[in-house]
């Protein structure tokens, strides 16, 4: 039973705003000045938290997206290992944490050994930035948007390194094709982003949550016209907010799929012609962590999509005359529960586009991102900009 | 010595034992790869100098661009030439090194004389500023956008044409060539 003074303490925890750049102490990290505790063992408590839960969610996201595959694919799935094969990944990181490692002979022992942990370090850092509820949030930095966007594009060293550490011709065929995709694909992505902080006119992305819902400072309006500044709800979203961002949510939702090396934009590991792409070589916990990496890159893509377009924290719950519904539901606990709710739900959706969509070609791939996301992410940008002087006033 | 200074002076020695890695070091690739650790590490420094964005912008074109392409370009030659490096004489000081030895040692001269002379207590603008000090808790990012976009409007659209120029020119090299 964890009684409820634990799970405060908790809150509290979480709440901690990391002092590594230019910080922000909100309302309620100010109780931890009355509770003098060691910072140092807190850092230390927020990044094993952090990492937990990245764990813990690539477990459920294994189990997930093989019950889902076997649901699109009307077969039954993992169905021996514990109940509905629950523990199916259970066994499975068992497994690999008592295999060898193995180094191939004619491989560069140490770039082999240190792209996994570039690969994931890259995407766990991403999330110190990112706010899960009111007031909680990891570092607050008051240019979050961009940290988020210069730490992931690490990554794509790691799958380098990788690549050509194997010293094998399919790693690094997919190194190569991994990397010119992801280095294409942040422009589209990066030009969406940007029209959402013109409209937002802050790179915080605790401010940028804050101002889509019943906590905003400044008067914010559906489509444009109708005041929703105490209304709330999903009317305030980001989406809802100026309707061309829609547009802009898509371009980045599709980019932001071609980053996390997924269908249908997995060429870098397609199976039929690179046997596993620049992760070929990998076995054990090194492999683990590779794979860590990418369903954390998956959780942290879909959550700076949320934050960004979808509201962040705020709830979907508007404010409907006595009934307020956005009063009852904003909060720390809601928060997390809402975000976590949302992101699960664009996970959700990201699985379905691998089950059902097939692989695009190369050329196609490229023609996608330079001749339709593009041009229709730097349309968006210009909207904004017409939104927030001519709208917005 | 505070923490900061003990953090500070890790990254430092990182940069500096990097670097002389990266030129040190008989494997093209892996230093290559140990510059991305300089690079890293000098964006450490520039949070201590209180220039966040300048940190973050240098981890987005340095490392997420230019050493990108540089990797890039090693992949894509033969790795033949890259095991086997030309048999060059061994050894950090030595005759043959003596035109890098003597750049490098002017340089310094002018670095070290720089410093010394420059006494920052009597600039004109560090005395008028007075207590006017930048902050950690301070937002610098509207001030760098009002600058760019006021005071520094002429450099930044030069540099914007220069980037043009280069997309251009990128694109004609990269161009099919026509059948006459």
């Amino acid at each position: 039973m964890t009684s409820p003074f634990l799970f405060n303490n908790f809150i509290i925890f979480l709440s901690l705003n990391v002092k590594c750049f230019n910080c922000r102490l909100y309302f309620l990290s100010l109780q931890l000045y009355s509770i003098k505790l060691n910072f140092y063992i807190l850092y230390i408590l927020i990044a094993v938290l952090l990492f937990s839960f990245t764990a813990v969610f690539a477990l459920f996201g294994v189990y997930a997206e093989r019950k889902v595959s076997a649901f699109i694919q009307d077969r039954i799935g993992p169905a021996e290992t514990g109940k509905y094969g629950s523990l199916q990944t259970f066994a499975d990181i068992l497994k690999m944490l008592q295999k060898e490692f193995i180094v191939p002979q004619a491989a560069d022992k140490i770039l082999f050994a240190a792209a996994p942990v570039i690969i994931f370090l890259s995407v766990y850092m991403g999330f110190a930035a990112l706010p899960w509820a009111p007031g909680v949030v990891p570092a607050s930095l008051n240019i979050g948007v961009l940290y988020v966007f210069a730490i992931v594009s690490i990554e794509s060293i790691g799958i380098l390194m990788a690549g050509w550490g194997s010293n094998n011709k399919y790693s690094l065929l997919g190194g190569l094709r991994s990397v010119a995709q992801v280095v294409s694909y942040e422009i589209p992505s990066g030009i969406a982003v940007i029209s959402v902080v013109m409209i937002a006119q802050t790179l915080d992305l605790q401010l940028i949550s804050m101002r889509q819902g019943i906590s905003a400072s400044e008067t914010i309006k559906f489509l444009g016209f109708w005041d929703v500044s105490k209304t709330g709800g999903f009317l305030a979203w980001h989406i809802f907010q100026a309707p061309h961002l829609i547009v802009a949510y898509l371009i980045y939702f599709i980019a932001s799929l071609a980053e996390c090396n997924r269908a249908p934009f997995d060429i870098p590991e397609a199976e039929s012609e690179l046997v596993a792409g620049f992760h070929t070589e990998y076995t054990g916990l090194r492999f683990a962590f590779v794979f860590l990496g990418e369903y954390s890159m998956m959780f942290l893509v879909g959550m700076v999509g949320v934050l960004l377009f979808l509201g962040g924290w705020n709830t979907p719950l508007p404010n409907i005359g006595s009934l307020r519904l956005a009063d009852w539901t904003t909060g720390i606990a809601w928060g997390i529960l809402w975000t976590l709710l949302k992101v699960l739900l664009v996970v959700g959706v990201q699985m379905w586009i691998r089950w059902t969509l097939p692989r695009l070609r190369i050329d196609q791939l490229m023609g996608l991102c330079w001749k339709v996301l593009t041009p229709l992410a730097f349309l968006c940008m210009l909207i904004s900009g017409v939104w927030r002087l001519m709208v917005m006033g | 010595m505070t923490t900061e200074q003990l953090v500070f002076y890790v990254f430092a020695s990182f940069v500096l034992l990097s670097a002389l890695m990266v030129v040190t070091i008989q494997n093209m690739v892996r230093s290559i790869f140990l510059f991305f650790v300089t690079l890293f590490s000098m964006s450490a420094l520039f949070v201590f100098a209180l220039a966040d964005f300048v940190a973050i912008t240098q981890i987005v074109i340095y490392v997420g661009g230019v050493l990108v392409l540089m990797i890039f370009a090693f992949l894509l030659s033969a790795r033949e030439i890259l095991n086997d490096p030309p048999p060059g004489k061994p050894g950090l000081i030595g005759i043959h090194h003596l035109p890098g030895i003597i750049i490098a040692v002017l340089f310094f001269a002018v670095l070290a004389v720089l410093v010394y002379q420059a006494n920052p207590e009597q600039i004109e603008w560090v005395k008028q500023s007075g207590n006017d000090v930048l902050r950690p808790t301070d937002n610098t990012i509207h001030f760098i956008g009002i600058n760019i976009m006021t005071r520094y409007l002429i450099p930044f659209e030069v540099v914007s044409v220069l980037l043009m120029l280069a997309l251009i020119g990128a694109a004609h090299l990269a161009r099919k060539e026509r059948k006459v």
